[in-house]
């Protein structure tokens, strides 16, 4: 019994995905399923809350291990990704309606790649990551064309797919030289030979640096982020809230379990022979080059892919604190990736509100004096901006904070500098769309956006407003949620 | 371990050999009187119709995409039979478990009628 | 016996002929049978270090290459099919199956 229960969400998640699949194939009516896939993903979220409050110590739950890990770390991102997936289905419910793509698969997809994220953050095994990172990805190609008379969308995402593909090639064949050095598949195991001595082999480096470049891959850093910007702007908005929301914290949680626990020796983790500096330096051009490109772009689409881009750069800051200040800073990056789900939902969501069907609200001219047109869907948007620029008293200020100071404690002052100065510059480009919004006129015969109506786009946004501000004006709760899934985590 | 394979190299030094000197006979011996009628490609004795580069219809690439996933399929039920006894009754209901979800898979594909050749 | 060197070097140069098959070919359907054979390059090393690792064949785990082997094939199929579907809609729209020609996403 206890096994069924710890693993509810995963079931949970598997089998209503199942049937509203088969719901969506028997049935015309396509009303319910974004209700229903909305249901079964709170569901799924309920229960990892309910296993998290009851413990989930036993010898059943212990004989999943190494394929399946549960522990309060995977049972933050089953709420995380549930929490993510659940703002995205809303806004499908409003959005595919609206632009006459209304066809369910949309839901079944979204609801499989939020099962491989699952996985993925729980996996304790090179199998297990694999095929949850499979699953991930494939349902998020598959989103990426789903605008099919789009060919903006195939071209993302044939991109997405053929770079995506290689990526995880890469990275599989990391994986078989750490099972022909090791010996195992297990992530606890490869730890115990690393420790052993087997990190001082050049296969052993060879390996890090391959399984880095998939990783890297998958959470968009500089220079494996061309696929972003291109595969975000062709997508459905839902599917690229989702895409930059739910798959890259899977990404995330793939990476921290693969390097804490597969390479937390202390010959993998130092700063002269291990994964930290190539990390830092990734996060250091990640977050230059994200900044640097975002202030330029004139969609304010492709601006915010950009933006979730320079995200991952300082949420890589992070992960390179964890050499030093281990639970502290794994708390932080676990608190960003939660302000971050608020606020990049709910900005997507507030650009979905803006448009409607023929007139979609694109670039920064569509949103020229919204502010004043239409004050009730530019408010909402300029409350997930302000938190995605990290201004105080909203979530992304606090997000950014914990980060900042986990940096500063494990010494990397010259890290959180450079982090601190693309920040200042990321206010740029947010405001700039304030700017537009409530001091520009648009032209004079230029389209422009009025807001569409739907109660699935507002729910979300509601949703994502209350999350934001509350964990704006009292982090502390959530912040000791984090502190408690970091703790699980380790080699 | 090169002498394990010394009688397969032979092998295949001798065939190339006959076969690359039958093709030089022929070309050098032989007379050449070509007419448009040889010259068509030979399609088993029957009128040849066409070009050789005819579009294949997409529904072939349905078909065949459909074929390879399910066929892959098996691939993790052949393990499973291998190790039936040993794994018991955990291993059976894990199968009908895993032959379940193949299942919603293939009702799901019938459903969408990506199995109706004419359509 | 073959040794185990020679598997990982064939398996090694399988992935780099996959590698920079995917690299310099603009054929989208050459660019996924490259992907292909990267992939087929993974599972050969992960059975050549199965056969490596397992002295003994009852062992708990000791075939976990060969059932990782078995992954990686379903896998490649569902990529596979996959990317062909998204190729297809492409093709459909644009009439071409040349990466080069997928430029319309631009800075």
């Amino acid at each position: 019994m206890s096994l069924i229960f710890a693993l509810s969400p995963l079931i949970v998640v598997t089998v209503g995905a199942l049937l509203l699949m088969l719901a969506e194939a028997f049935s015309k009516n396509k009303e319910g399923l974004a209700v229903g896939s909305t249901m079964v993903l709170t569901a799924g979220g309920a229960f990892a809350g309910a296993v998290w409050m009851k413990g989930f110590e036993g010898a059943d739950v212990e004989s999943l291990a190494p394929w399946l890990i549960i522990d309060r770390f995977s049972l933050f991102f089953f709420m995380l990704l549930c929490l993510g997936g659940a703002l995205a289905t809303l806004l499908a419910g409003g959005y595919l309606p609206e632009h006459r793509l209304d066809r369910g698969e949309f839901y079944s997809l979204l609801l499989f790649t939020t099962l491989g994220a699952m996985i993925l953050s729980a996996a304790g095994d090179l199998l297990t990551v694999f095929l949850g990172l499979e699953t991930m990805s494939l349902g998020a190609y598959c989103m990426t064309a789903f605008r099919r008379a789009s060919v903006r969308s195939a071209e993302g995402a044939l991109k997405y797919f053929l770079l995506g593909s290689f990526a995880a090639a890469i990275m599989l064949y990391g994986f078989a030289l750490l099972y022909g050095i090791t010996g195992t598949t297990s992530l606890v195991g490869i730890s115990k030979a690393m420790r052993a001595g087997a990190s001082h082999g050049p296969g052993a480096i060879f390996a890090l640096i391959l399984v880095l470049v998939g990783l890297i891959f998958k959470v968009s850093g500089v220079p494996f982020h061309m696929w972003t910007p291109d595969a975000y702007e062709g997508a459905p908005t839902p599917a690229t809230t989702y895409m930059s929301v739910a798959v890259k914290s899977g990404g995330f949680a793939m990476m921290l379990r693969v390097l804490i626990t597969a390479f937390g020796d202390p010959q993998s983790m130092s700063w002269g022979s291990g994964w930290p500096p190539a990390l830092a330096l990734v996060a250091v051009l990640t977050m230059t080059v994200a900044n640097l490109t975002a202030g330029q772009q004139e969609s304010v689409k492709r601006m915010l892919a950009y933006s979730s881009i320079a995200h991952a750069g300082y949420l890589l800051v992070g992960v390179v604190a964890i050499m030093r200040a281990h639970e502290q800073a794994t708390a932080s990056v676990l608190f960003y990736l939660l302000t971050y789900t608020v606020s990049t939902a709910g900005a997507f969501g507030a650009l979905i509100l803006c448009g409607r069907r023929g007139a979609e609200a694109v670039s920064l001219e569509d949103l020229a004096g919204i502010g004043k047109r239409h004050p009730a869907a530019a408010l909402p948007f300029a409350l997930f901006l302000l938190s995605l620029a990290g201004v105080p008293p909203t979530a992304g200020f606090f997000g950014k904070w914990f980060i900042f100071r986990a940096a500063m404690d494990s010494g990397f002052y010259w890290l959180t500098i450079i982090a601190f100065i693309n920040s200042v510059i990321g206010a740029y480009y947010y405001l700039r769309v304030l700017v537009f919004m409530y001091m520009r006129e648009p032209a004079a015969g230029a389209p422009v956006a009025t807001p569409m109506r739907s109660g699935y786009v507002s729910t979300a946004l509601l949703v994502s407003a209350v999350l934001v501000l509350a964990l704006g004006l009292c982090p502390s709760t959530s912040l000791d949620v984090a502190v408690q899934a970091a703790t699980g985590l380790g080699g | 371990m090169l002498v394990t394979y010394a009688p397969m190299f032979l092998m295949l030094f001798v065939a190339a050999a006959v076969s690359g000197l039958f093709f030089l006979g022929a070309s050098t011996l032989g007379t050449k009187n070509p007419t448009p009628e040889k010259m068509t490609p030979y399609e088993c004795g029957s009128e040849s119709s066409g070009g050789n580069h005819l579009k294949l219809s997409v529904k072939f690439y349905l078909t065949a995409i459909l074929f390879v996933v399910f066929d892959i399929e098996a691939v993790f039920i052949y393990p499973w039979a291998i190790r039936f006894r040993q794994l018991g009754w955990l291993g059976l209901e894990e199968m009908f478990g895993f032959l379940a979800v193949v299942v919603v898979a293939l009702i799901y594909v019938w459903r969408k009628g990506a199995l109706e050749w004419e359509s | 016996m073959i040794p185990l060197e020679a598997y990982i070097t064939l398996s090694a140069f399988l992935f780099v002929i996959g590698g920079f098959g995917f690299l310099i070919r603009r054929n989208v359907i050459v660019t996924l049978l490259s992907i292909e054979v990267m992939l087929n390059a993974v599972n050969l090393a992960f059975v050549a270090f199965n056969r490596a690792h397992a002295a003994d064949a009852n062992a708990v785990g000791a075939h976990t290459g060969q059932v990782f082997a078995f992954f990686g094939i379903a896998a490649a199929a569902a990529e596979t099919a996959v990317g062909l579907a998204i190729v297809l809609s492409m093709f459909r729209l644009k009439r071409s199956v040349r990466t080069d020609e997928a430029d319309l996403l631009k800075n």
